[in-house]
C-alpha cells in the first residue's frame, strides 16, 4: 500500500511534467473529436496517430494514445443525446433515454450527467486499475469461450429489458437482428453465408452502419414526416445543469454502472460494448419506475455512460498485467507499445516502472481533463439544436454518410447504412423498437463463435457449459432471471409492464 | 486511420474536379498502403514502419488503411480490382497465396488471384514456432508428436481462423508427422494467443515476436520452429527439418504488392523507395524492437520465394480440404 502510494508520486510526477501533460492534453482533444464523430471510433483515431507517435518517448505516445481512447468514451454520448446517432456501438443505449431527454429539452442535463459519469466512472477504475491488475488479470484469461457463451446468453435475456413496449415486439426485432447477424463468413469452416458474392459481405454486417441506420436515419425520416414540423428547442443557460432530482437519480446508476463497466471489460473480447446494454438492463429492473425508460430516465444515461467509460479501464487490465489484448482497441496499444520497444506483460511493472505509473497517473489526469473539457463544451454542442431542422438535418445525413464510409471504407456500408435508415422508419411507424435489432447484430456472431468453439474444444460434448465454475455460475444468474421474470405469472401479479399497458388504455390500476 | 481514409476521399474527389491530374508526376499526392488485417497484427506492425519510412524517400504522405474482412479476402481484393497508379498498394502476408486457393476449394468464384499483383519487394519472413502452455507435460516436439499420435484428435490448438496462417502452419505439421490434431479457430492471431495463455487450447503456431515474452515469463514452452534454420531469439529451439520433418516448413512472411499493370516507372520508383526504407534505421530499429528479422528480396528473387512459398501452401490446402462439419 505505501509501495503503491510512492510509486503513484512517481507516477504523478511523470504524468504532470509538462511534455506529458501536453500530449495527455492532445490525446483527449482528439478523442473527444473522434468520439463526436459518428462513425469515427477510438480505434481510427488511435491507428491515425499512431505512425505519429513512432518519434515520441514510449510514455508519452502511450500516455497521448491511452487518452484517445477515453476520450473517446467522452464524446461519443454527445451525439448519442443530441442526434440520436451513436457515435460508437457502446453508445446505442445512451441514444435510447438520452435522446429522449434532449426533446423535452434536458439535452444539457444528459450531457452533463453524462461528462460527470464518465469522470466518476474513469477515476474510481483507474483506481480499481491500479490496485487489482495483477490478480483480476489472472481470472480474465480464465474467460475462454464457454464462459463468454455462457456471459452472452446472459446479455441476450438482458433484452426481455430493453423495449418499453410489447415484449414479443420486442423478441421478434432481436431474432431479425440475430438473424442479420448470421450474414458472412462461417468462422468455423470458411463458408459464405447469405453473402451473394459480394465479398465485403464476407465479413457480416457492421454494427455502426446498422445502429446510424436505425436510430439516426430513421430518426431523420419520422420527423421530415411529421405534418407539423418539430418546435426548435431553444437551451437556456439555467436549463443547462441537472436539477437536484436528476443528480439523485443519476448517483446510484453511475455506482453500479462502474463497478459493472470495469468487471466485464475486463473480459476479452470486445465486453465493453455488453457493459453498457447489461448496465441499462440493471437500471431498469432496479428503478422504481421502470416505465420512465425509454422516455427520458435519467438512470438510462448515467449507467450505461459510466459502464462504457470504466470498461475502458477495465480493458488495460489483461494488457499492462499480461501483455493480452482484451479487444481491437487494447490490441493497436499494445502494438503501438511494442513499436515503442516497451514488451507488456507480467515484466513491465518491474522493468518500466516510471512508464507503468506515469500511465497510470495520467489517467487521472486525462479524467480530469477531460470533465473541463466537456463540462464548457456542453453550452456550445446544445445550441446545435438551434440551427433549423431544413440545414441541420442535411448536415447530419452528409456526416452519417461519410462517418460510416469512414468505418471501413466501403461503399456497401453506406447502402447497408440507407437500407437499415428505411426499414427504421417503416418499423417506428408499426410501432416496433430497434434497439434489439442492434443488440442482435452485435450478439449473434460473438455468441456463435463462443458456441462453436466451445463444442470444438469439448468435441461435441455439451457437458464443458456445466462441467467449468464460471460458465456454469453465470448460466445458473440467467436460469434464476427467467424464473424470476416468470414469477407473475404463478403468482398472478401485475409487473410494470402490463401495468403501463394498463395505465396507458385508462385503466385504473389494480 | 479512417480519417486517412477520409483525406483519401477528399482528395480523390479534388482530383477529379482538378483537369489534367492524371498527368502528374510519381508520386504527387499521398499513397495508400492497405493492410487487410485488424491493426495489432503483423501485417499492421509491419505496414506502418515500412509507410514511415517509404514517406522519406518518396516525399509525400504514405498512409496505412486496415481494410479488414474475410480474412483478408476484402482488403486484397480491393487492391486487386484497383486503378494500377501506384496510389493503392498491398501490404500482404502469406494468406494471399491461400484464399484463392480455398475458393477453388469450395467451388466459388476467387475473390482474386494472385497474378492480379505485381510483387515489388518482400519485407520480411519469419518461421512460425510451436509452443504450449508450460505446464504441458511436453517438453520436446517429440515428446508432443508421440503423444499426438497416441491420441489422436485429443490436443488442441487455436488459430488465427480457418485457411489462415497459424492453421495452414499447424496443418502441414499434421500432415508431415502424420497426427491428428483438434482445430478451434479464432478471428486472429491475438485472441488465438490469449486462448492459448487462458490455457483452453493445448498448443499454437506462432510468430516468434508475439510469443517471445510469454516464453520469457514462464508462460509458454518453445517446443520447435518451422523455418530452415532456427530462430535467432531462440538459438536452443530445433526446427521440425532437423527432426526430420522436411515438409513442415511455414514463413509468415510480409511483402508489398501493387495491382497487376502499374507502370513500370512507378514500380521502380516504389523499389528504390522501398530499398532505401529497409535500410533506414528508424525503420530497423521498429523491426527489431517487434523482433521481426527483415528479409528483404526484390525482382525474381521475391518472384521465386514467392511462387515456391504458393504452390507448397497451395498443395497445403489441398490436403487439408474441405471441412467437414459434424
Amino acid at each position: 500500500m505505501v509501495e503503491t502510494l510512492s510509486n503513484l508520486a512517481v507516477g504523478f510526477s511523470v504524468a504532470l511534467s509538462p511534455p506529458v501533460l501536453l500530449y495527455a492534453f492532445v490525446g483527449c482533444v482528439v478523442g473527444t473529436l473522434v468520439g463526436v464523430l459518428p462513425g469515427v471510433g477510438p480505434l481510427a483515431g488511435i491507428s491515425l496517430l499512431l505512425p505519429a507517435t513512432f518519434g515520441l518517448d514510449a510514455t508519452r505516445a502511450i500516455v497521448m494514445l491511452a487518452g484517445i481512447y477515453y476520450g473517446a468514451m467522452y464524446g461519443g454520448s454527445t451525439t448519442s443525446i443530441l442526434m440520436r446517432i451513436p457515435g460508437e456501438a457502446a453508445s446505442v443505449m445512451t441514444c435510447i433515454d438520452g435522446y429522449a431527454m434532449a426533446r423535452k429539452g434536458r439535452a444539457g442535463a444528459a450531457l452533463a450527467i453524462a461528462a460527470v459519469g464518465s469522470y466518476v466512472a474513469g477515476t474510481v477504475s483507474v483506481i480499481a486499475l491500479m490496485f487489482l491488475a495483477p490478480p483480476l488479470a489472472a481470472f480474465a484469461l480464465r474467460f475462454g469461450p464457454p464462459e463468454y457463451f455462457a456471459l452472452l446468453l446472459l446479455g441476450l435475456l438482458v433484452l426481455a429489458y430493453m423495449s418499453a413496449g410489447s415484449m414479443l415486439k420486442a423478441l421478434a426485432m432481436a431474432a431479425l437482428g440475430l438473424l442479420l447477424g448470421m450474414i458472412g463468413i462461417d468462422q468455423m469452416t470458411g463458408y459464405f453465408r447469405f453473402a451473394y458474392g459480394v465479398v465485403e459481405l464476407g465479413d457480416g454486417i457492421g454494427v455502426v452502419p446498422v445502429a446510424v441506420g436505425l436510430f439516426g436515419l430513421a430518426e431523420i425520416l419520422a420527423t421530415a414526416g411529421q405534418p407539423t414540423p418539430p418546435e426548435i428547442i431553444k437551451p437556456r443557460l439555467r436549463e443547462l445543469l441537472p436539477s437536484r432530482r436528476e443528480w439523485r437519480e443519476s448517483a446510484s446508476p453511475i455506482g453500479r454502472g462502474t463497478v459493472l463497466g470495469f468487471v466485464i471489460g475486463i473480459i476479452p473480447g470486445s465486453a465493453h460494448i455488453i457493459s453498457s446494454f447489461v448496465s441499462y438492463a440493471v437500471e431498469r429492473r432496479l428503478s422504481r419506475r421502470p416505465e420512465e425508460f425509454g422516455k427520458g430516465a435519467v438512470a438510462g444515461v448515467s449507467g450505461p455512460e459510466s459502464a462504457n467509460n470504466a470498461a475502458t479501464s477495465g480493458a488495460f487490465v489483461p494488457m499492462l498485467a499480461l501483455g493480452v489484448p482484451s479487444g481491437p482497441i487494447p490490441a493497436v496499444m499494445l502494438a503501438a507499445m511494442m513499436v515503442h520497444g516497451v514488451s507488456p506483460g507480467p515484466l513491465l511493472i518491474k522493468n518500466q516502472p516510471e512508464l507503468f505509473w506515469g500511465f497510470i497517473a495520467s489517467m487521472y489526469v486525462g479524467n480530469l481533463v477531460l470533465l473541463v473539457l466537456n463540462l464548457p463544451l456542453v453550452g456550445l454542442f446544445v445550441n446545435l439544436l438551434r440551427v433549423p431542422y431544413p440545414i441541420l438535418y442535411p448536415s447530419i445525413l452528409m456526416f452519417c454518410i461519410l462517418g460510416v464510409y469512414a468505418v471501413n471504407g466501403s461503399v456497401v456500408d453506406v447502402w447497408i447504412m440507407l437500407a437499415m435508415g428505411g426499414l427504421g422508419y417503416l418499423l417506428r411507424k408499426l410501432e416496433f423498437e430497434t434497439a434489439p435489432i442492434v443488440l442482435g447484430v452485435i450478439l449473434a456472431p460473438m455468441l456463435e463463435m463462443a458456441l462453436r468453439q466451445s463444442l470444438a474444444m469439448s468435441d461435441g460434448q455439451y457437458g464443458i457449459f456445466l462441467g467449468r465454475p464460471i460458465s456454469a455460475t453465470l448460466l445458473a444468474v440467467g436460469l434464476v432471471l427467467v424464473l424470476l421474470s416468470l414469477k407473475p405469472l404463478i403468482t398472478k401479479s401485475l409487473d410494470w409492464r402490463a401495468r403501463l399497458a394498463m395505465a396507458e388504455k385508462g385503466e385504473n390500476l389494480p | 486511420m479512417t480519417t486517412i481514409r477520409f483525406a483519401v476521399l477528399v482528395t480523390i474527389v479534388l482530383l477529379a474536379v482538378i483537369p489534367g491530374a492524371a498527368q502528374e508526376p510519381y508520386p504527387s499526392r499521398p499513397i495508400t498502403v492497405v493492410a487487410p488485417f485488424p491493426p495489432g497484427g503483423v501485417a499492421d506492425l509491419t505496414a506502418r514502419p515500412v509507410a514511415a519510412a517509404m514517406e522519406k524517400t518518396l516525399k509525400h504522405p504514405v498512409g496505412v488503411v486496415n481494410k479488414t474482412g474475410a480474412a483478408g479476402a476484402v482488403g486484397m481484393q480491393f487492391v486487386a480490382t484497383s486503378k494500377p497508379d501506384g496510389y493503392t498498394l498491398l501490404l500482404a502476408l502469406s494468406s494471399i497465396s491461400i484464399i484463392p486457393e480455398a475458393d477453388k476449394l469450395f467451388g466459388r468464384p476467387p475473390a482474386f488471384t494472385v497474378d492480379q499483383f505485381a510483387p515489388i519487394a518482400l519485407i520480411s519472413a519469419d518461421p512460425t514456432i510451436l509452443v504450449v502452455p508450460a505446464d504441458k507435460p511436453w517438453k520436446t516436439a517429440r515428446d508432443f508428436i508421440e503423444d499426438a499420435k497416441k491420441r489422436p484428435g485429443q490436443i488442441s490448438f487455436s488459430s488465427s481462423g480457418v485457411y489462415g496462417t497459424l492453421h495452414m502452419a499447424m496443418e502441414l505439421l499434421s500432415h508431415a508427422a502424420g497426427v491428428k490434431l483438434r482445430h478451434v479457430p479464432y478471428a486472429g492471431a491475438g485472441p488465438a494467443l490469449t486462448a492459448i495463455l487462458g490455457g483452453h487450447v493445448d498448443a499454437l503456431a506462432s510468430g516468434p515476436a508475439v510469443v517471445l515474452p510469454h516464453i520469457k515469463s514462464g508462460k509458454l514452452r518453445p517446443l520447435a520452429g518451422w523455418g530452415d534454420k532456427r530462430v535467432a531469439a531462440l538459438p536452443e529451439v530445433p526446427t521440425f527439418r532437423e527432426l526430420g520433418y522436411p515438409d513442415a516448413e511455414f514463413y509468415i512472411w510480409a511483402g508489398l504488392f501493387a495491382p497487376k499493370g502499374t507502370p513500370e516507372p512507378v514500380l521502380a520508383k516504389l523499389r528504390d523507395a522501398l530499398r532505401g526504407a529497409v535500410a533506414d534505421p528508424d525503420f530497423k530499429a521498429a523491426m527489431d524492437k517487434l523482433e521481426t528479422p527483415i528479409a528483404f528480396k526484390q525482382g525474381a528473387e521475391f518472384q521465386m520465394f514467392f511462387e515456391t512459398d504458393a504452390k507448397r501452401l497451395a498443395e497445403g490446402v489441398r490436403k487439408v480440404g474441405k471441412i467437414e462439419t459434424k
